[in-house]
């Protein structure tokens, strides 16, 4: 009954609102009703028409005050008044339509830039585990001085599962990385993303597989048993096109068999922020997925691979599962002190293991976020300064409203009304800028291994914050002039139109203000030059190699338990074969071909005879380990001394090259072929130096010259390379050959990422460049639009309220042109001390971006003749707009008001 | 809301739901009905009527229907729901107990 009563309401309710015109149709039929039976019955007592009519009117007691009370009771004043006002203020709106643009405008900027780096740091640190009550699972981590992150081994998993006793479950899982994926036997592998997984994974997490099942306990127990693989959703569409007989066919990994027994739902992509697993296997796979296969997984406390989860049991708090993890933690040390002296353990949340301090990404964005919310309060700041100037304006309306009877606080929400429709445009604006401005960010795909997949998107989450924001701006925009037009005397509003004088003291603040929005984005905006310039400076030397035409395939043998000298046979034999592929002009090996974003190989070595320093007894270096092919195939030209030989073999003497740089550094005025570095520290093996090659750019386009060391693979191997073919046409016409050979080799063998140079050449010294100096550049346009808007704010606001003032000098003879000039002296004066300022501004910042990324060296003054003068002009042309109305102000207009 | 200032406050509500739990009617007929049972002793401004059948039409007290009166006229008849049946037993009850708390207070000061 009481649903039925709720529904019958509220359908009254709808009906009122929705259908408000036929309502209010009905009620004066019903009230017409009873004044015709009323004046039926005086006249049936004997008064005349008229008398009756009268009469009836006067019983009823005011016909139009009892429509007001019975649209009282229905109950929906605030709601049609709400409508009204929507209304009147998109009529109000229309009628501005310059102004409004502009207003929604700054506010979608804002709000915008606040979704984008808000969807970002939702993706990266707020957006909870996919899983059912995702706040009970927490990270155990093991901790050293040096790391508080550190994992566990599997012998450390099983007697964290087996002796705590406050969690419903302890699961581990290895970071996904990468396998050889085969569908079948004859079919070469390719790299996918494998993790390895505790049996109880699935079930202590609570996700379901949508087909077949998850791992059983023991599945996880006997070594090399259970052959058993769970697809990642993802994977199973795009491999399996959705195909439930997926469940039971055998795929390989590694080159082993395994039986898929089942594929992960939709809803769980895993609990990794940017990689998603293509496929589970259970932790007993171990020896086929290892990443160390010089330790025994199963056997070796200290072979640390496993991160651990564990669900709270209920009613446990994190400070009782911490003291707990710190007990097993002091016995492991007493009972294994060779692995775990020194070694505690903790228990961390998902936000603390998201917010870690040595993390950048998340600091980067929380930063952002700080400057787009920044944004969007000077955005705020300047609507409220339109906003004013326009309630300036309206003085005389806002005082006949009320001495028509208006409530203050009906006015307030009206004009609060107003602010709120431009926020909730300039909301849904802000929103499909946030949308553009994150297409374009991850419209940049990385050239990893394994495809990297930003977790960056416009989702609900980020439009309720977006909506949020927009009604918090309305309120912080709208307030002020709401409150201050309400104020509003009704005699002198009535009389003069001028409203209170507002103190200097806010004008001197929003001047303020305007100065620093014109000197910040002026910096900005020569900070974008700048790393214009110092981009394709530092982009023009050091990377040139990598636009020849370059095929890149890595290999790691490891993967399907090559040895090391099955290994090296296998690389001999895939070059040799490959230099045969019709149209390779040569083949070459590396670790660490410059520029691919893999981490760079390191070494610490002592050149002979140095002078160490008292505090360090080796230096540090980048290390690649090369084939005798790899100077000619990348295009690194030998300047003195030879390249590797064919005859640099493990039974020869052993050898190193060193980049120009690194000769310089430690032989300045000596010549560098012929000297010795030991490898590791003074008693290490010795090295002579034959030859020096041209320094280029290894991690990055815009890294300073970095010392470099190559080893001959021969006589320093290394089972993960790269096998670089210089092709003589489309490099990528050489991958079906290549993969061709790899199958007559070892039809097991994963070929985990080909790419040509000119991918991560476009990466790094076009479209990275490019996407940070739009990010800068974007931001300093973002602050000139703010700066012109709280110009032009400002001086219309200034123009309003001077009107009379204006009028009388008009009346006294000043001439329109002496009134423009007056308005935009003010607002010259205000652009020329932000330039001012924002020329010293952006030179000290050029000096820090010169030592710090680029050595452009010296001060670049064209950036400024296009910059500052472009500044001046756009603000002038803001300031001009309400100079112009001001001096078009005719007396007669002005004094009459008095 | 104007309430005639002899009608005790709240009563206005208890009356209309009496009348129109004998049957539906429409306004001029619950006016006149208003009119001929309390006869004089209880003024009821015609105009406050509407608004408080709109009111207890918004709490779901009452319902209203467009219908055909005999003089083939449409009026919107009001008629008691099942929650404004329960609601008129509740506000009975409610006036048993003041009236009779009052009378009591009335006769003690009496004697």
């Amino acid at each position: 009954m009481r649903i039925e009563r709720l529904w019958s309401t509220t359908r009254l309710r709808l009906r009122s609102l929705l259908r408000g015109r036929r309502v209010e149709d009905e009620m004066n039929e019903e009230l017409l009703f009873h004044l015709d039976h009323r004046i039926q019955e005086g006249i049936a007592s004997g008064l005349t028409p008229g008398e009756a009519r009268h009469a009836a009117m006067r019983a009823m007691g005011g016909l139009e005050q009892r429509k007001e009370e019975i649209r009282d009771a229905r109950g929906l004043r605030l709601l049609t008044d709400f409508a009204t006002d929507v209304r009147h203020a998109i009529r109000g709106l229309r009628r501005t339509p310059g102004l409004s643009a502009f207003v929604v405008l700054t506010l979608a900027l804002g709000i915008g830039m606040s979704a984008a780096s808000f969807s970002g740091l939702d993706g990266l640190v707020f957006r909870p585990y996919p899983v059912p009550r995702p706040d009970d699972v927490v990270s155990l981590v093991s901790t050293t001085h040096d790391n508080r992150y550190g994992r566990f081994s599997w012998r450390e998993y099983a007697d964290i599962r087996d002796e705590t006793k406050s969690y419903d479950g302890v699961i581990a899982s290895t970071f996904p990385a990468a396998v050889g994926y085969s569908p079948g036997p004859a079919i070469v592998p390719r790299a996918a993303a494998g993790m390895m997984v505790s049996g109880n994974y699935f079930r202590v997490l609570g996700v379901e597989p949508t087909i077949g099942r998850g791992f059983r306990d023991g599945e996880d127990e006997v070594p090399g048993r259970d052959a058993v693989a769970i697809l990642g959703d993802g994977f199973w569409k795009s491999e399996f096109a959705q195909d439930p007989a997926a469940v039971g066919r055998t795929i390989r990994l590694n080159g082993a068999e395994f039986t898929v027994i089942g594929v992960a739902p939709e809803s769980f992509p895993g609990l990794q922020i940017f990689l998603r697993p293509d496929v589970y296997v259970p932790l007993a796979m171990a020896s086929l997925f290892s990443a160390n296969p010089q330790k025994q997984f199963f056997v070796d406390r200290d072979d640390r691979q496993l991160s651990v989860r564990a669900r709270l049991r209920r009613g446990v708090t994190q400070p009782e599962a911490r003291s707990e993890m710190a007990l097993l933690a002091r016995n492991f040390a007493s009972e294994f002190p060779q692995t775990n002296r020194e070694r505690g353990a903790e228990v961390d949340t998902p936000l603390q293991m998201r917010t870690r301090p040595d993390d950048v990404n998340w600091k980067f964005l929380a930063i952002a976020f700080g400057l787009a919310l920044a944004v969007l309060l000077v955005a705020c700041t300047n609507v409220a300064g339109l906003l004013l100037s326009r309630a300036h304006a309206r003085t005389r309306e806002i005082a006949v409203r009320l001495a028509l009877g208006a409530g203050r606080f009906r006015l307030v929400r009206m004009l609060l009304t107003e602010s709120l429709v431009l926020a909730v445009l300039g909301g849904l604006s802000g929103i499909l800028v946030g949308h553009f401005a994150l297409t374009w960010m991850t419209r940049l795909t990385l050239p990893t291994e394994l495809p990297a997949l930003p977790p960056f998107q416009i989702d609900g989450r980020v439009m309720t914050a977006a909506m949020a924001l927009a009604v918090l701006s309305a309120f912080v925009c709208g307030v002020a002039p709401a409150l201050q037009s309400a104020r509003t005397d009704l005699l002198t509003g009535l009389k003069s139109g001028d409203a209170t004088p507002i103190g200097r003291r806010r004008l001197w603040g929003r001047s303020v203000l305007v100065i620093a929005q014109v000197a910040t984005s002026l910096m900005l905006l020569a900070a974008a030059f700048l790393m214009d310039r110092g981009f394709r400076q530092s982009v023009s030397e050091g990377v040139a190699f990598a636009k020849d035409p370059v095929l890149l395939a890595r290999f790691d043998p490891r993967l399907i338990q090559y040895d090391s000298g099955r290994t090296r046979r296998f690389y001999d034999q895939l070059t040799d074969r490959a230099r045969a592929i019709p149209g390779v002009v040569s083949a070459a090996l590396s670790a660490n071909p410059p520029l691919t974003l893999d981490p760079f190989g390191a070494i610490t070595f002592v050149p002979d005879g140095f002078e160490m320093p008292r505090n360090r007894d080796s230096f540090a270096s980048l290390l690649d380990t090369v084939d005798e092919g790899f100077f000619d195939t990348v295009g690194i030209p030998v300047l003195r001394g030879r390249g590797f030989l064919a005859s640099d073999t493990e039974d020869a003497p052993r050898v190193a090259i060193v980049n120009e740089q690194l000769a310089r550094h430690y032989w300045p005025d000596r010549e560098a072929v012929g000297q010795h570095i030991r490898l590791d520290d003074a008693h290490g093996a010795r090295l002579e130096i034959v030859g020096v090659v041209k320094t280029v750019k290894y991690r990055e386009g815009s890294e300073k010259p970095t010392d470099c060391v190559y080893l001959p693979v021969r006589q320093q191997p290394a089972p993960r390379l790269v096998l670089m073919l210089r092709s003589n046409g489309d490099p990528l016409a050489l991958v079906a050959p290549l993969k061709e050979v790899v199958r007559t080799l070892d039809a097991n063998m994963p070929l985990l990422a080909t790419r040509s140079y000119e991918d991560l050449y476009r990466y790094h010294a076009v479209e990275g460049p490019a996407a940070a100096m739009a990010f800068v550049g974007s931001l300093g346009v973002i602050g000139l639009i703010l700066a012109i808007a709280g110009l032009y704010g400002l001086i219309a606001y200034n123009v309003s309220r001077r009107t009379r003032e204006i009028g009388v000098r008009m009346a006294l003879g000043a001439k329109p042109g002496d009134v423009l000039r007056l308005v935009l002296r003010q607002g010259l004066v205000l652009v020329g001390t932000g330039s001012a300022i924002g020329l010293g501004l952006g030179l000290s910042v050029e000096r820090l971006m010169n030592s710090m990324l680029f050595n452009v060296g010296g001060v670049d003054l064209t950036v400024y003749a296009v910059v500052v003068p472009s500044m001046l002009l756009a603000t002038t042309a803001a300031a001009s707009v309400p100079a112009r109305r001001a001096a078009r102000i005719a007396p007669t207009e002005a004094l009459r008001c008095d | 809301m104007s309430k005639p200032a002899d009608l005790v406050q709240g009563t206005l509500d208890l009356l209309l739901l009496k009348i129109l739990a004998l049957e539906p009617m429409h306004g001029w007929a619950i006016s006149l009905r208003l009119r001929s049972i309390s006869g004089d002793v209880l003024q009821v401004s015609e105009g406050s009527l509407y608004p408080a059948l709109h009111k207890l039409e918004q709490e779901g007290w009452i319902q209203a229907e467009w219908k055909q009166t005999e003089n083939n006229r449409r009026a919107k008849f009001y008629a008691l729901t099942r929650a404004g049946r329960k609601q008129l037993g509740a506000e009975t009850a409610n006036w048993d107990r003041l009236s009779s708390a009052i009378s009591q207070v009335v006769r003690l000061s009496e004697t």
